[in-house]
């Protein structure tokens, strides 16, 4: 008889920039065994599939935006996020290429967290250490003890 | 204190890297010479990335002050559409 797996942690991640996502997804295949990464190109549909996590009483570990999104941006989706209570203590990141004070205020009084896209593999190399500082604390141990 | 091109040009390229990435602020992403680059603005000059692995590894970085080299940058916006 197979053990059982345990159930993996869901992070979502919407960017519509396609070099984006496929580095995140690589970024994240070392977690591979206990995180699932769902991606979304569109903001709209990534809040669609979110309000259906939340009908099924499923919580995402880590929710993480883009700023420049089509249909719905990351602004807009991480207030909407807010207003939902399955939400409202979900960790989310603003995952963003310009370091504006602006965003990072608005992230914060949101409660959120604030990543500026790296620009070289060393920066590269921290950020899903990064991403996965996020997440809370119980959830950042089982992660990095299942990978060890 | 604002940062000359000079004083930028006479980094080296990590460090180049860590002040755009905490100060430099994100024009734009196109596709040159085979290259996916990035351009930011950083004090009173541009700084343009050219990646040979995008995010991770630098083919080179150009820096001018001529706002005409932007162009490649700007997406063509369809002023009937805003209209309507």
């Amino acid at each position: 008889m197979m053990p059982s797996q345990p159930p993996k942690h869901l992070v979502i991640y919407a960017d519509d920039d396609p070099d984006d996502l496929e580095l995140v997804r690589d970024s994240f295949e070392k977690y591979a065994q206990n995180v699932e990464l769902i991606s979304f190109e569109d903001g709209r549909k990534a809040l669609q599939y979110l309000l259906a996590l939340a009908q099924q009483r499923t919580t995402p570990c880590l929710i993480i935006l883009d700023i420049n999104l089509p249909g719905l941006d990351g602004k807009e989706m991480l207030k909407t996020i807010r207003t939902i209570h399955h939400f409202k203590d979900t960790p989310v990141v603003l995952f963003t290429t310009s370091s504006q004070p602006t965003d990072k205020a608005f992230a914060r009084n949101l409660d959120a967290g604030f990543m500026t896209k790296p620009l070289s593999y060393e920066q590269m190399d921290l950020i899903t250490e990064q991403f996965i500082e996020h997440c809370a604390e119980d959830i950042r141990k089982k992660i990095r003890r299942q990978l060890g | 204190m604002l940062m000359t091109l000079e004083e930028f040009e006479s980094l080296a390229e990590s460090p180049k890297l860590d002040l755009l990435y905490t100060q430099g602020v994100y024009i734009g992403k196109c596709a040159k010479e085979g290259c996916i680059t990035l351009l930011f603005q950083l004090d009173s000059f541009y700084v343009e990335l050219f990646y040979l692995k995008y995010r991770c590894f630098i083919k080179r970085i150009d820096l001018f002050t001529s706002p005409e080299a932007i162009d490649d940058y700007l997406q063509p916006v369809d002023i009937e559409n805003l209209a309507r």
